[in-house]
């Protein structure tokens, strides 16, 4: 016989009388659903159903590249000067920097005044991580708050970024601030 | 015709030419730093150093002039090896940021370091320091710490735009640019050296920190500053970069204006006023048609202009030096044979500005007043001549003198007015338009769109077309 499409399926006598086979579909389904909330009442590992996104996931792999954090200088300020390399690098263009300049500062006379990274374009790729030449950007393992009911909202903005106290220091330091000039002009 | 060998290519020189020169035209590249096509030749960088068969050392090939029978060798081992030494020296207090230079992407230094410098500093002594943004000029700022002292800019001011302004001050490590103390440096082609300046030395304070280079791309179009019409090159954000966070409006910004070399017209330079051309633009701009004051659609503004033109007895037209030679054809052809056509300047020169010199500014402050004077002579306006409509064409217009005559005003930019014209129609700009201009001497030079123009602005052409039909 010719089947009407490639997997249409041949049903034996006991799968056409049908009753059987629901009953015993609905077993399937509710012996998963009472050993779940069993294992969720008890507090047990395994439990399949995750309550999304309230839920913090405590499993992440301690290097899984989650949401990205900017890190800071011993006297709080960001880190990042601004030079645009992980927005360059970034394959889906989802980083944007608005740079301002501070002569004061000598070591670090260019800072970002606005560091967006668009979560609806990120595919956490890591490559900003990799590119950056200060240790500026970081992926930290937990991932970002996604859900929400606007895409204006997965911009993530530098405020929030900035939102992240490291145990320890980041791993570059910068020198003391220092007299910078050795000879000025008159 | 001198004929002489560059690794083993023969080439022809002409008589006088250096080595570098005739090499850089037949597409054989010599690094260099301190030469430049219109300035002297210092041979300050040593970069450009090339082996001369028959001659013990490396001979800097900027200032070698050709002999018959030379053969030169650019990329041999020892050549190699003397390149990465001069670069060695040229960036033994070079500080080495690139991440937050300006000039980074299109920097010789950078270029040249990553094909003969060495990745991490072998130097063992701390780095010299020197004075960083040292506002050299208001318009400008200098690094001293990227400066490699190569001299261009010193010699563009004694050369080209012959202030003798700016000079090499101290010996060694300490040498550094210094402008005249006497008085601020009030060079009018100043901005030059910013882009003449092989490292990023020299800031432009306008555009730091604006945007890397990269995110940019250049558009060919004409300084509207003066009669001279110089090919500039209008730097937008390239469509892969646009932004969409920061503000949708960074996409249609001008981020800065650079010259675009044109021989015929102004070589490789421009002056101030061309380097401030968008700023120029950037003014506030009128985006809806009005009639008598009050707002009214594209349609309705040109039915009533057209009603007004129809009811007129004796229409005159004061035609704008800012139109392009097309958009004058476009006028000539439709509505020319049925008014009196005067000219008009729309910008006289503002105090303080340069008026006139021997480089490049011209007194003429619109670009295209030989196109008007060509295609419709150059009556000047006068209040007495009885019109009673008068077509109005540019910006910075007074209704004052025109009387009780009705006024159709076609402008891109705001300006205070006593009384509203009957018709105001906003038109585009020169970033706005493709078209051309005809300078003083009666070159022709094109400009092409940068922007498209927002929405209700209409192009001049296609509203003469309009009121003609």
């Amino acid at each position: 016989m010719k089947k009407d499409y490639w997997n249409k399926p041949e049903m034996g006598l006991w799968e056409r009388l049908y009753i059987f086979e629901v009953v015993r579909g609905l077993c399937i389904t509710g012996g998963v659903f009472f050993g779940n909330m069993w294992k969720w009442l008890t507090f047990r590992k395994g439990a399949l159903t995750a309550y999304y996104p309230e839920e913090i996931r405590s499993d992440y792999s301690p290097n899984n590249r989650g949401r990205h954090v900017l890190t800071r200088r011993e006297n709080g300020e960001v880190q990042c000067v601004s030079c645009n390399m992980c927005a360059t690098v970034c394959p889906a263009y989802a980083i944007e920097i608005l740079s301002t300049a501070n002569f004061d500062d000598h070591f670090h006379p260019k800072a970002p005044e606005r560091f967006e990274i668009d979560y609806s374009r990120c595919i956490f790729c890591g490559f900003c991580v990799e590119a950056c030449p200060e240790d500026a950007i970081r992926m930290v393992k937990e991932v970002p708050d996604f859900p929400t009911y606007d895409r204006n909202n997965l911009w993530a903005t530098q405020d929030l970024l900035m939102n992240w106290r490291p145990t320890c220091n980041p791993a570059k330091i910068y020198p003391a601030a220092q007299k910078a000039l050795e000879e000025v002009h008159p | 015709m001198i004929e002489l060998k560059i690794d083993n290519r023969t080439v022809e020189a002409n008589e006088g030419e250096t080595v570098l020169q005739a090499a850089l035209r037949h597409g054989i590249e010599i690094p260099h730093f301190c030469y430049h096509p219109c300035l002297s030749i210092a041979g300050n960088c040593r970069i450009c150093l090339v082996k001369v068969t028959g001659r013990p050392k490396l001979m800097p090939s900027c200032n070698l002039a050709v002999t018959p029978g030379m053969e030169i060798e650019t990329d041999s081992d020892d050549v190699i090896a003397a390149r990465q030494a001069v670069m060695q020296f040229i960036t033994l207090n070079h500080p080495g940021e690139c991440g937050i230079c300006d000039k980074a992407g299109e920097c010789r230094l950078q270029d040249y370091h990553v094909r003969y410098g060495e990745p991490e500093s072998i130097s063992l002594e701390p780095k010299n320091k020197k004075p960083k943004f040292y506002d050299i000029s208001p318009r400008i700022l200098l690094d001293s710490e990227r400066c490699i002292l190569c001299s261009r800019c010193v010699r563009f001011t004694k050369e080209v735009s012959g202030s003798h302004q700016l000079g090499i001050v101290e010996r060694g490590n300490h040498s550094r640019l210094e402008r005249l103390e006497s008085q601020p440096m009030d060079d009018p082609y100043s901005d030059n050296i910013i882009g003449l300046c092989p490292v990023g030395a020299l800031l432009s304070r306008d555009f730091l920190y604006q945007s890397r280079v990269w995110y940019l791309e250049p558009i060919r179009s004409v300084c509207t500053g003066c009669s001279r019409c110089c090919s500039v090159k209008v730097w937008r954000r390239n469509r892969h970069w646009h932004l969409r966070s920061l503000g949708e409006e960074m996409n249609r910004k001008v981020y800065r204006v650079t010259p675009q070399e044109n021989r015929e017209i102004n070589g490789p330079w421009i002056c101030n006023k061309g380097f401030d051309l968008h700023k120029f633009m950037g003014r506030k701009r009128l985006l809806q048609p009005m009639i008598g004051g009050s707002v009214a659609t594209v349609d309705e503004a040109l039915s009533e202009a057209k009603k007004l033109l129809a009811a007129a007895k004796s229409p005159a037209a004061l035609v704008s030096a800012h139109a392009s030679n097309e958009e004058l054809a476009a006028f000539k052809e439709t509505l020319g044979s049925r008014m009196t056509v005067y000219s008009r300047e729309d910008y006289k020169a503002e105090e303080g500005e340069v008026v006139e010199d021997n480089i490049l500014i011209r007194e003429n402050k619109n670009p295209n007043s030989h196109g008007v004077h060509a295609m419709f002579g150059d009556l000047p306006w006068s209040v007495d001549s009885g019109h009673d409509l008068v077509l109005v064409w540019g910006d910075n217009v007074d209704y004052t003198p025109m009387g009780n005559a009705k006024v159709i005003h076609l402008a891109s930019f705001e300006m205070p007015q006593e009384r509203h014209a009957d018709v105001l129609i906003p038109i585009s700009t020169t970033f706005e338009r493709s078209g051309s201009f005809t300078n003083f001497e009666g070159k022709v030079n094109r400009f092409t769109k940068v922007f498209d123009k927002p929405g209700l602005v209409q192009q001049a052409g296609d509203v003469f077309g309009r009121l003609g039909a």
